[in-house]
C-alpha cells in the first residue's frame, strides 16, 4: 500500500491544526462474491475500495472520523470539516493516544495470515469451486426446495499512523464456502440449515464435504416442535457456544464496567463460573485467524488468560476506559480465543446424556447486560438414554448467565480450529426450557 | 450532484449490456453521516462518516452481475461496468434508449449544526435528572444521515433524491437498593431534526425512565404456551417478523418462504388486514422511488384474510410475471438491491384493549420489545419483550421482563382472535437485516389477541 496519501493527510492536519495529535487508518479491501442457486448463478459480486479512518485530538477533545472519498480536494474538505466539529466538543481528558511505551515495535514474524494471490486468482476458480459444491449438493439430495452455495473471500489491508510515535502494518484474508438446503418439511414448513468453512487460504478451503454436512443437518431437522417446558441438561453445539459466551465477554468490557452496565463489576479475580472453564486470548499463534502483534490502538497485543478454573482474570480496558476508570488499561478486546477443551467428541457428550436438548441454533433472545438475565429461543434435539429421539424447536430457555456457566459439567473436544473462537460443546446442568 | 453526465452514464450503461442481459441499473451515492453523542453530562463524543461511490448491476432473470466503485470517473466505472456484464454468457449487446433527464424528488434539506445538537443534548440531560434521582447516567445521541443518490437505468429513466434521516437515542441507567436498571427509547424519521421539539424530549425521556422503573419490580415467569395480547405499537414486530420476511418475494421466487403458493388462499380470520406502505409522509419506511426506479406505493399483502401480494423487486416481479411493488432498497451503493419492507402494520379493528385483555383468564400482555428474527422456511419467529404483565382472570398483575416470544407465522396469524381499535405505528429507530444490508423500517399494531404462544 501506498504510505504517501497518509502522510499527506498528517501534514494537511498540521496545517489545519498544528496542535492536534491523530490516529490515522488507510485501508484497501477487495471481496468477491458468488452465490449459486440450484445450479444457477444468482450473484456475483466483485469490489475492491479504499478508506480512511481518522481520530483527531484537540486539547482533550476526541473525534472519529470516516470515508471512503480519497480524493485530495474531497480530504481536504473532510480534515477541514473534522477540526472544525472536534473543537466544539467538550473536553474529555481520558480521551488521549496509547501511551507509546505499550506501542507494538514490528519485530514479530510474519502471522500467515494474508493469502497474496486471493485478488488475482481468476474469477473462474472461484466459481469453479463454488459450482462444484453446488452440484455436489443437488446430486446428493435432488429433491431439496433449494441448495444455495455461497462463496465469499477478502483481502484486507491496513496502514497505521498515529502522531505519537506508532507506524504499523497489517493484512489478512479469509475465504469461505457456505452451502444452505432448504427442505420440504411436515406441516408445509420448509425447514433450512447450513455449513460453512472458512480458511485464510483460498487453497486450503475444502472442495467437498460442506455440502453433505448442510444437507445433513436440514434433513435431521424435519419434524421439529416444541416439547414440554422444565429443566433439562442442555448440551451447547460448538459452533453456537459463541454466542453463549458472549454476553460475558460483553460485561467484561471497559465501556460496559464504567457505564454501570455490568455484572461483572467488582468480581475480578473471583470465581464467577464452573472450575472447568480455561480461557486465553492467544494473538501470537502464526496461522490462525484473529492472529495480530497490535489492536487498534496501536498497542502491541499478548496473550492473556480470561478465566482460570471458572475465577474472572482480566476486563479488556483500553486507554480511554482505564483513565475513566482509574485503573490500568489491558486490551481492547479479544482476538484469538481458546477454550481448553474436555476429552469428549460430541457423539460420547450425546452417548452419555439423558432427558437432555442438544442445542444446535439459537433462535432470537437476548441477556441483560446489567444482571445477566437471558431469555433466548433455541432448536435442536431432545435425547434420551444417550439418543436422540426428536427434534425441537419453537422453544426457549432462560435463567441468569452465569448462574448456567456455573452449571457446566463437561466439555467436549470438537471445537473448529479455523474459526476465530475455539470453543468446544459444552454440557450445561439443570437449565429452564419453555416449551409446550 | 455527480460528476457523470447523462451522456457519459447512458455509455456505462451500454457497456455493461455490451455481452447481453435484460436490464442494467447504476446507483449513484454522496451520503453524510454525522452524530453527536452526550455521556457522563457532557458532549463529548462525534463522528462523521462520508461514503461515495457507484453500484453498477446488469441483470438477466434471476442472474445478477454486480460491480462497485469509489471512483466516478467515466474509465473506472466502465470497468465496473465490464465486470458486472461479464455474468453474461456472449449474447448479443442490448441496446440502451438514451436516458430522460433524472428528476430530483426532494430538496436538500439543512442538518441541524453541531453547536444546536450540542444544546439539545445538554438539555436532555438536564431534565432526566430532573424526572428520576435515581438516575446515575444518562446518554443521548443525535444522529443524522443524508443520502443523496441519482439513479438510471437501461430503460431510459432514473432520479435524483435526497434522502435525510434523524434519530435520536436516550437510555438512561438507574440504581436502587443496589440494583442497576436500564431503559432506552428512540425516535426516527426521514426528515431532519425539527421533530425534536421539547415536547417530544419529555415524551421520550418519560418513556425510558419509566421503563427503568418499571423493571426494578418486574420478573421473569416460568415458561410455556399461553394467550398474549399484544399491546399497539411496537408489538408490530409480530407484523415484521412473522409475516412480512416470510412475504419477502426472493424468499418466494426460490420456494424457501412458508407461505410459498399462498397467493389468493385464505391464510387467516376475515379481521385481519396487512399493509406493507411506503407513502407515509416522514417515516423510516418511506421511499418516493425505491432503490430500482419504481414509485413508492402501498401494498396489500392480507385484504381480510386473504393473501393478495407478496413484496416485489424487480427480479421477483420478473420472474412472477406481475409489477414491482416497489420494494426493491439496498443499504448503499456496495449492495445489492433485495425485496425489503418499508413500514409493514395491521390495520385497526374493532375491540376496545380493555375488552381485549379482559378476554383472557391467564397470559401475558406485551408491551415493548427489543428485538427478533425469523426463519423463512420454518416460519418460526422470535422476539423479545422487554416489558409486561401477566394476565390474571381479565387484569393486568405481575410486571414481567426478558421474555422470549416464539411463534410460528401461519399458524400466530390463524391464532389471532381479537384485533383492537388502537393501531398505533411504532417510530423508534428501527433497522432491519438482510443478507448483510440494514434498511430502515418501522411496524405499527393495534392491541391483537394471539390464542397461543411460546412465552420463555
Amino acid at each position: 500500500m501506498n504510505t504517501d496519501i497518509l502522510y499527506w493527510v498528517a501534514e494537511e492536519i498540521g496545517r489545519v491544526n498544528r496542535n492536534a495529535a491523530y490516529k490515522l487508518v488507510l485501508m484497501r479491501n477487495y471481496e468477491d462474491n458468488i452465490n449459486i442457486r440450484n445450479g444457477q448463478i444468482e450473484k456475483m459480486l466483485h469490489a475492491s475500495a479504499t478508506s480512511l479512518a481518522m481520530n483527531l485530538l484537540i486539547d482533550g477533545r476526541d473525534g472519529f472520523f470516516y470515508t471512503n472519498n480519497v480524493q485530495t480536494d474531497a480530504l481536504k474538505q473532510f480534515i477541514y470539516n473534522a477540526e472544525k466539529t472536534t473543537r466544539m466538543l467538550e473536553p474529555d481528558e481520558s480521551r488521549t493516544l496509547a501511551d507509546p511505551e505499550r506501542y507494538y515495535k514490528g519485530d514479530g514474524d510474519d502471522l500467515k495470515i494474508f493469502d497474496d494471490s486471493l485478488s488475482s486468482i481468476d474469477p473462474s476458480a472461484k466459481l469453479h469451486l463454488a459450482q462444484k459444491n453446488n452440484s455436489e449438493g443437488i446430486s446428493l439430495q435432488p429433491d431439496l426446495i433449494s441448495f444455495q452455495t455461497h462463496y465469499s473471500d477478502r483481502q484486507h489491508q491496513a496502514l497505521y499512523l498515529i502522531s505519537n510515535g506508532f507506524q504499523g502494518y497489517e493484512q489478512c484474508s479469509r475465504c469461505t464456502l457456505t452451502s444452505i438446503a432448504t427442505a420440504n418439511g411436515e406441516d408445509g414448513q420448509h425447514p433450512a440449515d447450513g455449513w460453512g468453512e472458512t480458511r485464510i487460504f483460498f487453497n486450503d478451503l475444502p472442495d467437498e464435504g460442506i455440502a453433505r454436512v448442510a444437507i445433513d443437518r436440514t434433513m435431521r431437522k424435519i419434524g421439529g416442535k416444541p416439547t414440554k417446558s422444565g429443566k433439562y441438561q442442555m448440551i451447547l453445539e460448538s459452533p453456537i457456544v459463541g454466542s453463549f459466551l458472549q454476553p460475558i465477554l460483553n460485561a467484561m468490557n471497559g465501556q460496559y464496567l464504567h457505564g454501570k452496565m455490568s455484572f461483572l463489576a467488582d468480581k475480578l479475580h473471583c470465581q464467577v463460573i464452573s472450575p472447568l472453564v480455561n480461557i486465553v486470548d492467544d494473538p501470537l499463534i502464526p496461522g490462525t485467524r484473529g492472529a495480530c502483534y497490535f489492536d487498534y490502538d496501536g498497542v502491541a497485543t499478548q496473550p492473556r488468560s480470561l478465566f482460570s478454573n471458572g475465577v474472572l482474570d482480566t476486563y479488556f480496558i483500553d486507554t480511554i476506559f482505564a483513565k475513566k476508570l482509574g485503573t490500568k488499561p489491558t486490551t481492547q478486546g479479544i482476538h484469538h480465543l481458546i477454550m481448553q477443551s474436555g476429552n469428549q467428541t460430541l457423539q460420547q457428550l450425546i452417548a452419555n446424556a439423558d432427558n437432555a436438548i442438544l442445542v444446535t441454533d439459537f433462535n432470537g433472545g437476548n441477556c441483560d447486560p446489567t444482571t445477566g438475565n437471558f431469555s433466548y429461543g433455541i432448536e435442536g434435539f431432545y435425547i434420551q438414554n444417550g439418543r436422540i429421539v426428536q427434534p425441537v424447536s419453537g422453544m426457549n430457555i432462560t435463567g441468569n448467565i452465569l448462574d448456567a456457566w456455573k452449571r457446566v459439567t463437561a466439555l467436549g473436544n470438537d471445537f473448529d480450529p479455523w474459526e476465530t473462537e475455539l470453543l468446544p460443546s459444552i454440557v450445561f446442568d439443570d437449565i429452564s426450557f419453555g416449551g409446550l | 450532484m455527480f460528476p457523470l453526465s447523462e451522456e457519459q452514464l447512458h455509455k456505462i450503461l451500454s457497456i455493461a449490456l455490451s455481452r447481453g442481459g435484460e436490464y442494467a441499473d447504476i446507483f449513484l451515492e454522496d451520503t453524510r453521516m454525522s452524530s453527536l453523542e452526550l455521556q457522563d453530562n457532557t458532549v463529548s463524543q462525534a463522528q462523521q462518516v462520508m461514503l461515495y461511490g457507484a453500484g453498477i448491476r446488469v441483470v438477466q432473470g434471476t442472474e445478477t452481475g454486480y460491480a462497485y466503485t469509489m471512483d466516478m470517473s467515466p474509465e473506472s466505472m466502465q470497468q465496473a461496468a465490464r465486470f458486472a456484464g461479464s455474468i453474461q454468457r456472449a449474447g448479443s449487446m442490448c441496446h440502451v434508449p438514451m436516458l430522460k433527464p433524472a428528476p430530483i424528488l426532494t430538496p436538500d434539506t439543512p442538518m441541524l449544526d453541531p453547536e444546536a445538537s450540542e444544546e439539545i443534548l445538554l438539555s436532555i440531560n438536564r431534565r432526566a435528572h430532573e424526572i428520576s434521582p435515581l438516575i446515575v447516567r444518562v446518554k443521548a445521541t443525535i444522529a443524522q444521515r443524508m443520502q443523496t443518490i441519482k439513479f438510471v437505468c437501461s430503460e431510459g429513466t432514473g432520479f435524483s433524491d435526497h434522502r435525510p434521516r434523524t434519530t435520536l437515542f436516550i437510555s438512561v441507567v438507574l440504581q436502587k437498593d443496589n440494583q442497576t436498571q436500564m431503559g432506552f427509547g428512540s425516535r426516527m424519521y426521514q426528515r431532519g431534526a425539527e421533530f425534536i421539539t421539547p415536547e417530544l424530549i419529555e415524551e421520550l425521556l418519560q418513556e425510558t425512565v419509566q421503563q427503568a422503573l418499571f423493571l426494578f419490580d418486574a420478573k421473569q415467569i416460568e415458561g410455556g404456551e399461553m394467550p398474549v395480547v399484544m399491546a399497539a405499537g411496537s408489538s408490530g414486530i409480530l407484523m415484521h417478523e412473522a409475516i412480512g420476511h416470510a412475504f419477502e418475494a426472493d424468499f418466494i421466487r426460490t420456494g424457501e418462504s412458508i407461505f410459498t403458493g399462498k397467493l389468493g388462499q385464505r391464510i387467516c380470520d376475515n379481521h385481519i388486514t396487512i399493509v406493507d406502505d411506503g407513502t407515509q409522509p416522514h417515516d423510516a419506511g418511506m421511499l418516493r422511488y425505491d432503490d430500482e426506479g419504481i414509485r413508492g406505493q402501498r401494498t396489500t399483502l392480507v385484504d381480510k384474510g386473504i393473501l393478495t401480494s407478496y413484496l416485489h423487486d424487480r427480479i421477483s416481479a420478473r420472474h412472477f410475471g406481475v409489477q414491482s411493488t416497489g420494494n426493491g432498497r439496498r443499504e448503499s451503493f456496495r449492495h445489492i438491491p433485495l425485496p425489503r419492507m418499508r413500514s409493514t402494520y395491521m390495520c385497526a379493528g374493532e375491540a376496545s384493549e380493555e375488552d381485549i385483555i379482559r378476554n383472557v383468564k391467564r397470559g401475558i400482555y406485551a408491551q415493548t420489545f427489543t428485538n427478533g428474527q425469523v426463519q423463512i422456511g420454518a416460519g418460526d419467529f422470535t422476539f423479545f419483550m422487554k416489558k409486561g404483565y401477566l394476565i390474571e382472570n381479565g387484569h393486568l398483575t405481575t410486571p414481567l421482563r426478558d421474555m422470549n416470544i416464539i411463534g410460528n407465522g401461519p399458524q400466530a396469524l390463524q391464532h389471532i382472535s381479537m384485533v383492537g381499535n388502537n393501531l398505533k405505528i411504532d417510530h423508534s429507530a428501527g433497522m432491519c437485516g438482510k443478507g448483510g444490508q440494514r434498511v430502515g423500517v418501522s411496524q405499527g399494531l393495534p392491541t391483537i389477541l394471539v390464542d397461543k404462544l411460546v412465552v420463555g
